[in-house]
This record gives C-alpha cells, structure tokens and sequence, in this order.
C-alpha cells in the first residue's frame, strides 16, 4: 500500500463503505418493502399482496394506541430538551473557557452522565419521584432524564469548539471598544451559530427516539418511542413498518432542513 | 425557553456601569456552570444516590423498607448467574466494540482521506447518518424478516442453490444480537473519528510522504495515533450502550441469551427494586471502571 | 355491529336529564346534596394497561355513552405492572392482571370496590367469585382471581378467603391458554402439553418469557411429561422451582426451543413466519396468525389450559366525583357493549348475559357455545374472520374455561424463581 497504488486501496475501501452502506439501508428497505403489503400482510415475509393500506391505515384512528398524541408529545418534548440543551451547552461552554474551581468535577460529572446506563438512570429518577411524592411526567421527570443524555453531548461539542476558538476576534472587538454582551452577540455568537444548531438536532434526535430513560419516567402519557414498544403487544400489521418508513422520511426532511439552516448561516458569515 | 439567551448579560450590564468592580471570574464561570450542574446534580447525581440507597434496602413481596442491608449484593455478587452474564454482556460488549471500532475506522478514513471536496463528504457522512434518526426499536425489528427461516437472506441463498435447508442461526442467536447492536451503534463509532480525523493536519502526512513515509507507514505513524481520541470517545459510546442494553438482546437472542440489563430488568418487572438496584450499582461501577480505563489511556478533555 | 342498545340508551339519556338538572340547580344556586358526578361537565378517567385490553373503540362509545373522557395508554405488561405501583397518580383506573394484583395490591395503591355500587355485580361470573366456573367445577391451581378478589374492608392489605362486599377488580378479559400449532408443519395429532418437546420439532418451539408465566409452561410441560408432581403449580417450593428450571436448561440446551417470546406479535409472527410451529399461545393471536391465511390451530390437551385474567381497579387517590365516574364506568363496562366486543375478539368478559345482549345469535353461538357459524363471523374492526362452517377451537365456553389446570401465579418464593429463571436465561 504505497502512494503510488493508492487508486487500489481507494477502491477497497470504497468497496467497503458501499458494503457498509448496505448494511445499513438493507434491513430498512426490507421493512420499507413490507410496509407496502395488502391489507392482510403481517410483519414478516412472505409478502402478502401489496397496497398503500398501511399508509392509509397510519393517519386512522388504531385499535389500541394513540400515534398522533404520542407523536405530539415527543415532538414537543423533543423542542424542550433541544431548547434547554442549546442554552446550558453553550453556557457550560463558555465558563469552561477559564479555568474554575469545581471545573474538574464537574467535567467528569457530565462524562459520568454520558456514561451511566439508560436504565439505571430511568430506575433511579422512577424510584425517586415515587419515594418522594412527586408526580413524574412527560415534561417533568422524562424531560430531566433525557436532559442527562443530551446535555453530555451537547456540552462536549461546545468544548471541542470553543478548544478551537481564537481569542483574537474577541479581543480585537474589545479593542474596538465593544461590551463583552457586544461581542458575545456580534462575534462570538454568529461563528458558533452552526455548532449550535447542530447541538439542537443532535438534542431533538436523541430526545425523540430515547426509550429507556423515559420507561419509568413517562407518569401518565407515552411517548411516541414507549408507545411504539407498547403496541407491540397488540399490533401484529405492517402499520409499525408503515410508521418506520415515515419517521425515516420525517428525518430525512428535518436532516436537509438542518443543512439548509448551517448552509444559510455559514454563506451569511462568509458575506458578513 | 428561547434558544440563545446568554447568561452573562446582567454581569456585564452591572460590569459596563461600573467598570472598576467586574465579578471574579470564577463566579462567572460558575453562574455559567450552574445550569449544568443543577440539572445534572437533580436528574443525574440525585437518583444514582437513591439507587444506592435502595440497593441496601430490604422489600418483600411487595414493598421495599428502609433499612440497611447487603443481601441484596451477597445474592447478587454469590451467584453464578450474575458472573456468568456479566461475562455474556462482556463478550457482546468485546465483540461489538471490536467490529464497530473496525468499520468505523476504515469508513471514518475512507471518508476522511479519500474523498476530495467537502461536499462529497457531508453527503456522504449523512447518508451513513440517516437511518439513525428512524427509531431504534423499527430498525432493531427489521432485521426478524431479513434473518429470519423464510428471511430475505436465507429464501436469497436457497433459491439460488447456495443451501439446501435455511440457517437457523442467523437470528435468535448471539450473532443476531452482535449484527443488530453493530448496526445500532456504528455511527457512534464513525462520527468521533471522522471528526478527529478531519482535524489531523493534513501538512503532518505531506511531511511524512516527503521524508519517504510508505502509505502503511503513515498509516500506523501518523493518522492513528492522532486518531486515538476519537477511537476512545467511539468506544465509550459504545461500551456505555453495549453494556447497558436490554431490548436488543432481548429481542434478537429470542429470549435466549442474557445480560446484565436484561436481568435487572426480569427483577425489575416483578418489583423486586432493591434487588435490581444492587445489580444496578455493580453494573454502574464496572462501566465506570471501563471508562476510567479509556480515559487513562486517551486523555479526552485535552484532545476535544 | 349490534346497536339496539336500551340499556345505553336509557341510562344516556339520564345523564342528559341529570346534567341539565344539575345545570338547573346551580342556575338557581342551590346546590346541595347533588350527586357531584352529574354537575360536571368534563370528567376524564385516565386508564392504563396492556395493548391487549386498551382499544380505542371503548375509549370513544364510553365518550358517547356517558360524557366520559377515557385517556388510554397502553404499554407492555411489565411496565404496566410498574406504573401500577411506582406512579400511582399517573391513572384513575388500572387494567392490570390478577397474579400481579397479588403484589400490586399489597402495596395500596388500589381501593376496594364496593360491590353494592357494582350495578352487574351478581352478573359477573362466579368464577372470579369463588373459582368454580360451574358449581361442580374444581378450583384450578395458581393464583386464581377469586383468591385475589376480595379483602374484608377498605385499607386492608391482606385478600380475603372469600367472597365479601369488597371486590378488588372488576375482571376485564380472561381466557385459557394453550399451545398453537401449525397443522401445516407438525404433521401429527397434539394431544399434551408434553408434545413440545417431540424431537420431530427440535428448533421450532416457544414458550413464553415473563418469568412468572413462563415458568407455568414450563410446569404444564413437565408435569405432562410425568417428570414431576406439582402440590401447586402456582406456588411451588424451592425444589419444585429447581427441578423445573433445571429441566428448562437442560431442553434448552439440547435445542428444542427457537426463541423465548415476550409480546402478542412477537408470538405472532414467530407462527406466521413459520419460525416456530408449535408454542404456548394466546386465542387471539392464533385468530391473527389465522387472518394472515396461515392456518394455525389452538389445540386443546388433554391435561387442561393455563389460564389468565385482568381486571379494573380504581386508584386508592379516587375520591367524589371522580370515584362516582369510576363507579359509573365500571357499571357501563359491564353492561354488555364492551363485553360483546372483547367476546368477538376471542377473549371471555366479565358479565357474559349482559354481553349475549350486544352479540347476534350467531356469534353468540360461535364465540361462546362452540357452534358451528352460520355466517361469516366478523373481528370487531369489520374484518372477516372465520367463513360460515368454522367451528372455535376448544370449544364452547364451559368447555375451555372448565378445563382450566392452573392460573398465572406469583409464588411465594417469587424472589428464587427470578434468581434462577435469570439462570435459565443465562445458560
């Protein structure tokens, strides 16, 4: 594997990414394929006729289950926690830019938060709100036990930017007289404003499909993630796959929406 | 909540009034932090401190009672079961981390070093990106019709003459579970070292090349060593989620194979809580031991 | 779909009357003494519990019925049985099984009905009375619901030995499980538990996975098999639970079983894609397997069905209003609507004579008395289910709830059957 071979090894590993790329869309176009049987298909193969039922069938009202308000739940608390995720990342951020007394632990308390299982996490918040008599809720005990699994993220790409981020421009702003409010809003903000968004997708994604942590947490109403499990009890008809190929779809739309917002952002700061 | 509201504005405002008193920085800092150290001192230190309260516990039938007991970890810790599945969740754990940390490198690398315009790559990575985003429960059950005896795969390798009779082990085995969880967790693995690779300096490998480095060379000289920071934040990602799981063992195995998760989870489901908070605690402490281990290795918070 | 409701309609329109009275009443400013229920406007029940018994069609004929709003959430078994106990405010009605009541009630979050506000109460099958389906039937062993069903007086912790005025659950859905099979694939008479372990199905078998149902396959099987005696199935001693579980290992190992299944689909598509063909089973998920055009049989054996029921219980935090609603519900629940529907779905219902009402004769006879259909029996949602001919697999009603051998349990060495069905697991 030299220099001069390298078109060979290009092609190898170009080999192996398309057979990753497979790996990966392979089981999701069988599920895809499935979502398009007759109104008598079941979850598995052989196919069994092929229809938009299932499609149709989504947007109806299901004999058990609820997907719209499940839906709508974890939507909203998919914005809650990228909404808070955005704001303490970026706060943690910048105070870890000085050095502080308690920085430390608090660095490897918010590791240990990324690394403490799901599950315990969910037993532990479930456990708590009960000894103590609190309600739990969607918004409530869920929207903290997912908080624990976004901020994480969340705060060490706001490290890892602001590690690469030159005092220069901030201090030439402040040579020209700016207040550290001024600069924060017209230096700092708008070259980390693509960071950010990515942190609030990186939120709402983790958010919105987080199963464990919201298994003993939830109180009285599902979501969208618990409500899937939940109906796996009782629905045995591609309409599960139906979903899965809309949800996909919905990612899909929320991915190049994401991509528009940084591309906008960064050709706005190139112009600027 | 609005999106950007940055706390520092009523220092500064207070600080551009009177420019001589300007807070001590570390109390900034600290009103900076404090929003993550709320939340992660509630949501996070408060219920692992009640986990391990209630793992010295006793309960019974149905009720669990303040006490202080160790029962709960000399049942845990005395049986077999417990080490035996440990040493279960542990194998998965190995050979997930080992395959995931494999095809992350190289799709990482290939993305990294062999693909030329920036556009390429963020089309590229999103594309590895985006069946990460369809819930994982949907992509953990779409494996049954591929692997399954009538599968995609086997009616595939029957009607072309590869087999005569289906192969059973495809799913309800431990490679069914191993499969599914590389598919779950790659992108874990690929995006920390597609990020630390996009930041090796690519000047480092022209110097190398010029004094006559061979391909390989560079390879194992250069590119990896600079890419162990990402190789470890990959790995804690997914030894964190390997070791954790419940659903997809549960699933995929068919009930027939367990882990730790999966045990505190049996308990868990005839309210046997203490019982499961002991488990929980022991399963705490190896996780965070393992990432200690990584971190010892790679220093992370040096190399963001 | 039968819609000669008298009953509803009757009781709808007193409502009507009662809310317009109340209206009066605190038009006029005196309001005393009124029933609370009936001045408000807006009463929501929130109910939790498996998908199985969670439709949404109860949900919207209860709004139309009665102005209540039913709040469904429907979650797998083990979280439901978790709710139960750890979020106790987050329902007014819990749907939960009889052998988790055993627990959950212990721990006080459910309030004991009174049965004299139960307008169907002597409708409800003595079954869950005192055991007995008939007066000449025997009790069944396990934690049969009438063993769960009563306690001497609000507060108590401890069920009582018989019927009082008491009644913990107003039962739900009940049936007699048993093992389904492929008559397509096994290609011979299923006549015993025992046949699951027929070298000839190696690697094609299933039982169930939550531990404490789990456990009574595996009994049924092994007592089938003459391998052991059970006292009590649903209470064995320590050595009874190590026999078995050493039993399940060693099957196990040799490779009889395919997989472990856990939820309706999961059993249901084990079947359907012929992953497994013979496996315990629940009635409606051979109806589903069935609906797919696989023909799939609920084979009746000779040693008798494990059975199992849930039931509503009201939260112990209902109180007024809200409890009258409860009480209302529960009465409208029982009062045949509901239960013709969960009837046609396969499963049995609480008061049968006041389903009968709500079903035609045909599907009566089909559902119930194990005739041959007449017509085409329709699912509940409209589909067709079985062709005109179909006879029900086990039979009538007496027939498959008589044979009963056991019911789901919770033991009182629950915490050494976890221990070493975790074993089984992990072997």
């Amino acid at each position: 594997m030299s220099g001069e071979k390298r078109p060979k090894e290009f092609y190898i590993l170009a080999a192996l990414f398309a057979l990753f790329v497979l790996f990966l869309y392979g089981p999701l176009s069988a599920i895809l394929i499935l979502a398009f049987q007759g109104p008598n298909g079941g979850l598995t193969f052989p196919l069994n006729g092929v229809s938009l039922h299932w499609f149709f069938n989504l947007f109806e009202q299901q004999a058990v289950g609820d997907f719209g308000g499940s839906f709508r739940r974890s939507f909203a608390l998919g914005l809650m926690v990228m909404a808070v995720t955005v704001f303490v990342s970026l706060t943690a951020g910048l105070a870890f830019r000085r050095k502080f007394p308690g920085a430390t632990p608090l660095f490897y308390l918010t590791v240990a938060s990324l690394v403490v299982p799901s599950i315990i996490i969910s037993l532990g918040i479930g456990v708590g709100f009960s000894q103590s008599g609190l309600q739990p809720a969607w918004y409530s005990s869920a929207f903290g036990a997912h908080l624990t699994w976004t901020l994480p993220f969340g705060v060490l790409i706001m490290f890892a930017v602001f590690n690469r981020f030159s005092p220069a421009y901030e201090e030439a702003a402040r040579d020209l007289g700016a207040t550290s409010w001024q600069t924060f809003r017209h230096v700092v903000l708008p070259m980390i404003l693509p960071s950010l968004v990515g942190v609030g997708l990186f939120g709402f994604t983790l958010s919105y499909d987080e199963f464990a942590r919201t298994l003993m947490t939830s109180g009285t109403y599902n979501t969208l993630p618990l409500e899937l499990y939940g109906m796996t009890t009782n629905v045995t008809t591609p309409v599960l796959y139906a979903l899965g190929a809309v949800t996909t779809f919905f990612s899909f739309i929320v991915i190049a929406g994401t991509i528009g917002i940084i591309a906008t952002l960064n050709r706005r700061r190139a112009r600027g | 909540m609005t999106m950007v509201v940055p706390p520092p504005k009523t220092v500064k405002v207070e600080a551009l009034e009177k420019p001589p008193i300007t807070l001590p920085p570390s109390l900034i800092s600290w009103l900076q932090a404090a929003p993550l150290t709320i939340i992660l001192g509630a949501f996070l230190a408060l219920p692992i401190l009640m986990i391990t309260v209630v793992s010295f516990w006793d309960y019974d039938f149905a009720q669990m009672y303040p006490d202080f007991v160790t029962f709960n970890y000399a049942e845990t810790l005395g049986s077999w079961v417990t080490w035996k599945t440990y040493l279960n969740t542990l194998k998965f754990t190995f050979l997930v981390w080992s395959i995931t940390l494999f095809i992350g490198f190289w799709v990482a690398y290939f993305l990294a070093f062999h693909i030329r315009t920036s556009a390429m790559q963020t089309v590229l990575f999103l594309v590895c990106t985006v069946p990460f985003l369809t819930s994982n429960i949907i992509r953990m059950i779409s494996w049954i019709p591929v692997l399954g005896r009538n599968g995609l795969v086997n009616s595939a390798l029957i009607e072309t003459g590869i087999i005569a009779a289906p192969i059973e082990w495809l799913l309800y085995s431990d490679f069914a579970v191993v499969l599914a969880m590389v598919h779950l967790y790659t992108l874990f693995m690929v995006t920390p070292i597609f990020n630390t690779m996009m930041r090796i300096d690519r000047s480092l490998i022209e110097a190398a090349r010029d004094a006559g480095a061979s391909g390989l060379q560079i390879l194992t000289n250069v590119i990896i060593p600079l890419s162990k920071p990402g190789m470890a934040i990959g790995s804690i990602f997914v030894v964190t989620l390997v070791m954790a799981d419940f659903s997809t063992v549960q699933v995929m195995s068919g009930g027939q194979s367990a882990s730790v998760a999966l045990m505190m989870k049996n308990q868990m489901s005839l309210l046997q809580y203490p019982a499961a908070a002991a488990n929980a605690v022991v399963l705490l402490v190896l996780v965070l031991l393992m990432v200690a281990g990584i971190l010892r290795i790679v220093d992370i918070r040096k190399e963001l | 779909m039968t819609e000669t409701t008298k009953g509803g309609l009757t009781r709808r329109s007193l409502l009507k009357t009662g809310a317009a009275a109340a209206g009066l009443a605190a038009g006029s400013g005196a309001i005393t003494g009124f029933p609370t229920i009936w001045a408000q406007t807006k009463i929501t029940l929130r109910q939790f519990g498996t998908g199985v018994s969670n439709i949404n069609a109860v949900a919207e004929k209860c709004k139309a019925d009665l102005g209540i709003t039913l709040e469904m959430t429907a979650t797998d078994s083990d979280a439901a049985a978790q709710r139960a106990v750890t979020q106790p405010n987050s329902y007014d009605i819990a749907d939960i099984e009889y052998w988790i009541l055993k627990k959950v009630f212990a721990t006080g979050v459910i309030q004991p009905m009174d049965t004299k506000k139960l307008k169907y109460y002597d409708k409800i099958v003595p079954l869950f009375k005192n055991g007995k389906l008939t007066p000449d039937s025997v009790i069944a062993q396990g934690t049969a619901p009438h063993t769960v069903g009563f306690v001497e007086k609000p507060g108590d912790k401890k069920f009582a030995k018989e019927e009082t005025q008491w009644f913990t659950m107003v039962p739900t859905i009940y049936n007699a499980d048993t093992l389904g099979i492929r008559p397509d694939l096994v290609g011979r008479e299923i006549t015993t538990w025992a046949d699951i372990l027929d070298p000839a199905f190696k690697g094609k078998t299933s039982i169930l996975n939550i531990p404490s149902i789990g456990i009574m396959d595996a009994a049924m099987i092994m007592e089938a098999s003459g391998k052991i005696k059970y006292a009590d199935k649903g209470n064995m001693t320590k050595e009874e639970i190590d026999k078995t579980i050493d039993f399940l290992i060693e099957v196990k190992k040799a490779g009889q079983f395919r997989a472990f299944w856990k939820s309706f689909d999961e059993s249901v598509n084990l079947m359907a894609s012929g992953e497994v063909v013979i496996q315990s089973m629940w009635s409606p998920a051979v109806a589903a397997v069935r609906s797919k055009g696989i023909a799939c049989k609920y084979q009746p054996l000779k040693e008798g069905y494990r059975s199992w029921g849930g039931g509503l219980g009201l939260a112990s935090h209902l109180k007024g209003a809200e409890l009258d609603a409860a009480y209302e519900y529960i009465n409208w629940y029982t009062s045949g609507w509901v239960g013709a529907y969960l009837n046609r779905q396969g499963y049995y219902s609480a008061c049968m004579d006041t389903a009968k009402e709500f079903m035609t004769a045909d599907e009566w006879g089909y559902w119930i008395e194990g005739k041959p259909a007449q017509g085409d029996i329709m699912s509940p949602e409209g589909k067709v289910m079985e062709k005109a001919g179909a006879v029900r697999d086990g039979g009538s009603f007496v027939e498959r709830m008589g044979k009963v051998a056991c019911w789901n349990s919770v033991m009182d060495e629950d915490r050494y059957m976890v221990r070493r069905w975790n074993e089984f697991i992990a072997a």
